[in-house]
């Protein structure tokens, strides 16, 4: 019988329905109100200090569980108070407070050029003197000497900042809103990862009204879970590690490593079991057919295809017994992967366009209604902007921020610039919209973007590795929208919310991290991660900023051209072929992304699919299941981050204390 | 119409395998090849879409 032909987007609207337990489009209200703004500020300003401080004690800031213990507390709050918190306000306080605990670390490279700057490394790089002054003012200045932010020295670098801050919200917010409307709205692409936190808030949004549903009871056990795989897995070690000089780790982080056993059969291939366990919960939530394909197209990789075919022809010829996964994968990406992986990308760029630029043909022949694959109708009442405005707003976003550039490296060539603003940019954020539609992350990265554009440009000056290129993505800023969209937090109240912090954040930043500098030197013994590492990254820094000095760079050599088409053209190949024998095209974002990856970082994800399909469906049925699977990953998340920011913070007091002698 | 970018799209996929196993692999023979396949992708979907508002225009005139 012959195989009916399903069109991707159909293919993926299909399984979008799957997660859309609403049935479609929903109502939509406002979640901003002066409880949620006030709560954000609150909390995220209470915990900024430390998330500061931490970072520069131990290298983790704790913000990610930050926005939970926000929500958990308004709730409590909110159930003692006898009211209710809509889920709309707790999504709301999610990204404000995120926003609130991470606004302080913004400023953290004027910290670190201000060591930077007087490092006997830069010195002897001889960049020390070259360091333009809209990063960093002079190193014998007044601002640097004395360690304070709010000197008149540091009035042109701030300034830089809050400008190229303003533009880059203006683009941001308009070109990530543009690409949801043709990924989500046009497409219908599913955004897997999206109603894991969308569920979330909505779990706990139920705990304060009157009947708690089983998403709760499902959030419960899955915040359980969390607490005791973040205990076993980060706790354990993270605890044993402040009282012993080497922390015991019940299973081995971040891998085991069997690379060395395989390489007898299969000479340099990979294979090094993530012991992460967690990444069950994504295999629960990602497309069956994508886990599996990618799986199984890594093994390929690794026990057939590197071993007989690319070893024995001597592609990869840099192998040796006795490597470990790390050199291996090294030497594979340098001889091959490395270049493969450019093509691979660039075909998911062109499959893209294939899928979506009939659909816009169409769009323009037939009328369709909301909510509807091929319209670009919004639903209603979803607070949504005119495509007009938000062009326009890109533009200007876009235009001034390569004036700005222009203006701080005028040597530099305008055409560079403008190529990566508007080709670049566009293309790279489309394709990784689409790859986060799809398979909830990106797979779109050109690597050692600005070391080949500083080649071509034949651009001397060591000034235009401190400014920024508008090469920028807002693919993957597109998956936010889409859980306001879940939600049903209008977009205007989101962007009211945002701008009405952002003014509020960007001052008190600045002024925590003034005091937190004033404290004690960065790096010093108050602050030993930065002590130890920082002169590691000044060093690297200089050999980066250097790198190109003699035009002889390891990696630009690594890349070769019939490499790269041999990716971009096979992986063309293999979604041309599924198109034909009518196999579905999640086959191919499955296999494209398995290829040259490590079957081993996959096991656990594998595992929860495989669990998720032949069990749990059977055991809940098809709708139940998929209704639990995103609440059950949200609280599993909460879970983590919780024991994540405790242990930190044991961590960290039991170390203040046994510093002391007595 | 269908057919027609299946052909093309097999054309290709065959174009670049010949361009490895006998042309050494060289880059230009495998863009060209691409070139072919870019072209049968995009009929593909252009048909797929132009298939689909004609089958809609139908039910909804019933």
């Amino acid at each position: 019988m012959a195989r009916e032909r399903v069109t991707q987007a159909d293919e993926w609207q299909a399984w979008a329905q799957r997660y859309d337990i609403e049935g479609g489009i929903r109502t939509f209200e406002s979640g901003l109100t002066v409880k949620v703004f006030v709560g954000a500020l609150f909390v995220g300003l209470l915990m900024m200090p430390g998330s500061i401080y931490l970072s520069y004690v131990s290298g983790e800031s704790g913000a990610g569980a930050a926005p939970w213990v926000a929500v958990i507390l308004f709730t409590e709050l909110a159930r003692r108070s006898f009211t209710t918190a809509r889920r709309q306000e707790l999504y709301m306080l999610l990204g404000l407070t995120g926003a609130a605990v991470g606004s302080g670390l913004q400023y953290r490279n004027f910290i670190w050029y201000a060591y930077f700057i007087n490092t006997p490394q830069a010195a002897s790089y001889e960049i020390a003197d070259k360091i333009p002054e809209w990063i960093v003012p002079a190193g014998d200045s007044v601002g640097v000497l004395t360690r304070s932010l709010l000197h008149p020295d540091w009035l042109l670098p701030i300034g830089i900042y809050l400008v190229g801050k303003l533009l880059g919200t203006l683009r941001f917010v308009s070109g990530q809103y543009i690409l949801f409307r043709l990924t989500a709205d046009l497409e219908r692409l599913p955004y897997p990862m999206a109603p894991i936190s969308a569920q979330g808030a909505t779990a706990l949004a139920e705990t304060t009204g009157k009947e708690e549903t089983w998403r709760w009871r499902v959030f419960s056990i899955g915040s359980m879970a969390g607490l005791i795989w973040g205990f076993l897995y980060i706790g354990v070690p993270s605890l044993t590690g402040v009282m012993m000089s080497q922390p015991i780790q019940i299973l081995k982080i971040p891998w085991i490593d069997f690379t060395q056993s395989i390489e007898g059969f299969a000479p340099t291939g990979v294979f090094a079991l993530r012991t992460d366990f967690g990444q069950m919960l994504f295999g629960f939530v990602l497309p069956f057919p994508i886990v599996m394909t990618e799986f199984i197209a890594a093994m390929a990789t690794q026990f057939v295809l590197n071993p007989q075919i690319l070893y024995r022809y001597e592609i990869l010829h840099q192998w040796s017994a006795g490597l470990d996964v790390r050199a291996v994968g090294l030497f594979n990406g340098l001889d091959f992967w490395m270049s493969c992986s450019m093509g691979k990308s660039f075909s998911f760029a062109v499959v893209g366009m294939a899928a979506s630029v009939p659909m816009l043909f169409k769009m323009r022949k037939s009328k369709k209604t909301a909510g509807e694959r091929g319209s670009f109708a919004p639903p209603p009442n979803r607070g949504d902007f005119p495509i007009w405005l938000m062009g326009l707003m890109w533009l200007i976003g876009m235009g001034g921020f390569v004036w700005l550039i222009h203006w701080m490296v005028p040597n530099f060539p305008l055409s560079f610039l403008l190529a990566y603003a508007f080709l670049y940019t566009p293309l790279n954020s489309y394709v990784t919209a689409r790859t986060f539609g799809v398979l909830g992350r990106d797979l779109f990265e050109i690597p050692y973007l600005h070391e080949i554009t500083f080649i071509l440009s034949r651009y001397e000056e060591i000034d235009i590795w401190f400014a920024p290129l508008p090469d920028e993505d807002y693919g993957r800023g597109t998956q936010s929208w889409r859980v306001l969209e879940l939600t049903g937090t209008t977009f205007t109240s989101n962007l009211a919310g945002t701008l009405l912090i952002m003014p509020i954040l960007l001052v008190s930043g600045i002024v925590v991290l003034h005091f937190i500098w004033k404290i004690a030197p960065i790096p010093s013994a108050q602050y030993p991660f930065a002590q130890m590492m920082w002169p590691i990254n000044a060093t690297n820094e200089c050999l980066w900023k250097t790198s190109l000095r003699d035009g002889n760079s390891q990696m630009l050599q690594a890349i070769r051209g019939d490499y790269v088409a041999a990716g971009f053209t096979g992986s063309l190949a293999v979604y041309g072929m599924l198109w034909v024998f009518k196999l579905p095209s999640m086959w191919f974002y499955g296999i494209i992304g398995g290829i040259g990856a490590d079957p081993g970082s996959m096991v656990a994800r594998l595992l929860g699919a495989i669990i998720g399909r032949f069990y749990m469906i059977k055991r809940f049925g098809m709708r139940r299941w998929y209704m639990f699977n995103p609440v059950l990953a949200a609280g599993f998340a909460c879970g983590v981050g919780l024991i994540g920011m405790g242990t930190v913070a044991i961590a960290l007091v039991s170390k203040a204390v046994i510093v002391k002698p007595f | 119409m269908e057919k027609v970018a299946s052909l093309i799209i097999i054309i290709g996929t065959f174009l670049w395998l010949f361009s490895i196993l006998a042309l050494g692999g060289r880059w230009q023979w495998q863009m060209f090849s691409a070139l072919v396949l870019t072209v049968g992708i995009f009929w593909a979907h252009f048909w797929e879409e132009l298939r689909d508002t004609d089958s809609t225009e139908e039910s909804d005139e019933e």
